[in-house]
């Protein structure tokens, strides 16, 4: 008799395998419910899954705009200059150099910001610079603008700009071209100097191509009569060194304010905020749905076998552990939903990496951007174990009732 | 206190009503019932005479609107639904006019169950439930499930269920109702062998007259109230 199939002695396995073989009881029910509960799984995954890629891609594409962290004059950040680089830094060599010695600093890159006019000679136009050290910026941000004829800057070049692609049509210029830049100096004074185009690029926003303009630190110096930044940025060697990079550096700083790239990209942070309301919203909504399901599913359950769950209290079995056994039930269909649809969202992920898809331009952008879906396993984690609460609190809450029902009652059930 | 004359359960002064919508329905009018340890005791009656509600109050899954119920010389108060449901599992076996067997288990997880739930060791119930099928001729069906049995062979597994733990009282509503009349007969013949074997007391709701020549005693109901 050493075989006879008896119940096992482990408290929760005789309870798993109840719940498991009562979801197999009504096949077609259970199949829905799992199938419902894994396409809400997947859809939560991948919709966070965007949201996840999205925000890496906003944050990485601030932090090598402006550096993970841009030093500064505290008033330079506001904005609100009488003259040029009334707030810019003076010995920004010095203190590169000092930034530079810090083991998590992989690069600091000096920026002029101005603005003028900039004239082909039958028309003049309202441009936006900034001056850079071009070989460090490329070498740091790597193919950050697109270019779309003529060349990059390079190191040792003076007098030369890149024209974002609006500025340039509007000008009628293109790579080769003279222009003249024309600014008001630090003194106040007006100066102009001539330039040649050494290439026309564009970042992908109309709007700022239709006056950019980026020419090499020195020229901007030059022009603005000056031996000052307005900034600098600092670039780290990872994004997430960025906090405790700021709290290290800034009390060697004195008065010069440290920002972080987030503090330095509004439209990052409006675009997760937007992103979190509308995939928590998504979310919420989705998770009421299975959890309705599944509550529907097993109150359905539940009212077929009154009659059985009466002579199991007849028998002897106390409310709570037909409500855990009940609510295990709810676990298994929930979680067979939960990892079926954790399976789907890895599969698109996946196929999405090896048949990309480009999603169209966001709004004021001119080009496109390739669909990614980011699926951490914490983020597989939190949704799979949150989808099992879920699910089980709902079973435990519709068997509560049943469960509690005279014994009587439930025996009479028909 | 002697225990061999001692009652197993008994009932004193019992009444019961029920509501149906606005109506009033009594169902039991002050009874008074000892069934002592070892004994058979069928209940007989026309329908609604009041058996069932004194198998309910004898099993501890009703309570009485007036009287006492005591099970082993204890009064009982079956609202207590904590304290009632651990007697109902150490003391009380059931066998139901429909089986009820569970049909997730197979024939020795049914059997099982009852041990399972008092918490019994493996091997004990290993011991029980193997004694307990061959008892009852079913130990080459102990891995099936109880929708593949007969009629008959569901009934005995539900006796199985029911004697397995040892009860101090077995509660039997209609037992034989669901069976042909040879397969009742042996019905009757296993609970006394084996109620007998096991030292258990049985409580019968019965229509039935081979059940009822079977008995130690038989109570006849009419209306709610003992009539001999």
């Amino acid at each position: 008799m050493n075989a006879l199939p008896l119940l096992s002695t482990l408290p929760w396995l005789p309870w798993l395998r109840f719940a498991w073989l009562n979801t197999l009881r009504n096949r077609r029910r259970s199949l829905v419910t799992v199938t419902i509960a894994a396409l809400g799984t997947a859809a939560i995954l991948i919709a966070s899954g965007f949201a996840q890629s999205t925000y890496r891609g906003l944050a990485e594409s601030a932090a090598r705009t402006t550096g993970h962290l841009v030093i500064a004059h505290a008033a330079q950040f506001d904005g609100d200059e009488d003259v040029p680089l009334q707030h810019g830094l003076s010995g920004a060599d010095a203190l590169t150099r000092q930034l530079l010695a810090d083991p998590q600093v992989r690069q600091v890159l000096p920026r002029v910001e101005f603005s003028g006019l900039i004239s082909n000679g039958d028309k003049s136009t309202v441009m936006t610079a900034v001056g850079i050290a071009p070989d460090a910026e490329f070498a740091v941000k790597g193919p950050f603008l697109t270019v779309k004829s003529g060349r990059v800057l390079a190191g040792q070049e003076r007098d030369t700009v890149m024209l974002g692609a609006g500025l340039a049509r509007s000008l009628k210029a293109d790579a080769g071209s003279a222009l003249t830049l024309l600014v008001s100096t630090t003194a106040g004074a007006l100066n102009a100097r001539d330039v040649l185009v050494a290439g026309v690029v564009t970042t992908g926003i109309a709007e700022i191509d239709q006056r950019l303009v980026y020419t090499d630190v020195a020229t901007a110096q030059s022009l603005l009569v000056t031996d000052k930044v307005s900034s600098l940025g600092v670039f780290l060697d990872r994004m997430d060194a960025t906090l405790p990079a700021r709290d290290r550096l800034q009390p060697a700083l004195g008065t010069l304010a440290v920002r972080t790239w987030e503090e330095q990209a509004p439209f990052y942070r409006s675009v997760r905020a937007l992103y979190n309301r509308i995939f928590g919203a998504l979310g919420l909504i989705i998770g009421v749905i299975v959890v309705f399901v599944v509550t529907n599913a097993m109150a359905m359950a539940v009212i077929e076998r009154t009659r059985e769950i009466g002579t199991l209290r007849a028998l002897g079995t106390l409310p709570g552990q037909l409500v855990r056994s009940l609510a295990l039930e709810g676990l298994v269909l929930g979680g067979a939903g939960g990892l079926l649809g954790a399976l789907i969202a890895v599969a698109v992920s996946v196929g999405l990496l090896l048949f990309p898809v480009q999603m169209p331009p966001p709004p004021g952008r001119t080009v496109g951007y390739p669909l990614v879906i980011d699926l951490h396993p914490s983020l597989c984690a939190a949704t799979l174990l949150g989808m099992l609460a879920l699910v089980m609190l709902a079973s435990a809450l519709v068997a509560r009732k049943t469960v509690r029902r005279p014994v009587v009652e439930a025996l009479a059930h028909v | 206190m002697n225990t061999a004359a001692a009652p197993v359960i008994e009932l004193r002064g019992v009444r019961k009503t029920y509501r149906l919508g606005t109506h009033t329905v009594p169902a039991l009018q002050g009874v008074d019932l000892r069934v002592t340890a070892g004994e058979m005791v069928a209940l007989t009656g026309p329908s609604g005479s009041g058996k069932s509600t004194i198998l309910n109050l004898a099993g501890l899954i009703d309570a009485p609107d007036a009287g006492e119920v005591r099970l082993r010389g204890a009064t009982v108060d079956a609202r207590a639904e904590h304290a009632a449901t651990l007697l109902r599992r150490d003391t009380i076996g059931f066998v139901f006019q429909g089986f009820n067997l569970i049909p997730v288990m197979t024939v020795a997880e049914n059997v099982d169950y009852p041990l399972f739930l008092a918490g019994l060791p493996s091997a004990e119930r290993r011991t029980r439930v193997a004694a307990m099928l061959d008892a009852v001729g079913l130990t080459e069906h102990a891995r099936h499930r109880p929708d593949a049995l007969s009629g008959g062979q569901r009934q005995r597994v539900a006796i199985a269920r029911a004697l397995v733990k040892r009860p101090a009282l077995v509660i039997a509503d209609e037992p034989t109702a669901s069976l042909d009349s040879h397969t009742a007969e042996q019905m009757l013949d296993l609970m006394r062998d084996l109620g007998h074997r096991e030292g258990a007391s049985f409580l019968i709701a019965t229509h039935d007259g081979r059940l009822t020549r079977r008995c130690d005693r038989v109570i006849a109901l009419l209306d709610g109230v003992i009539q001999s």
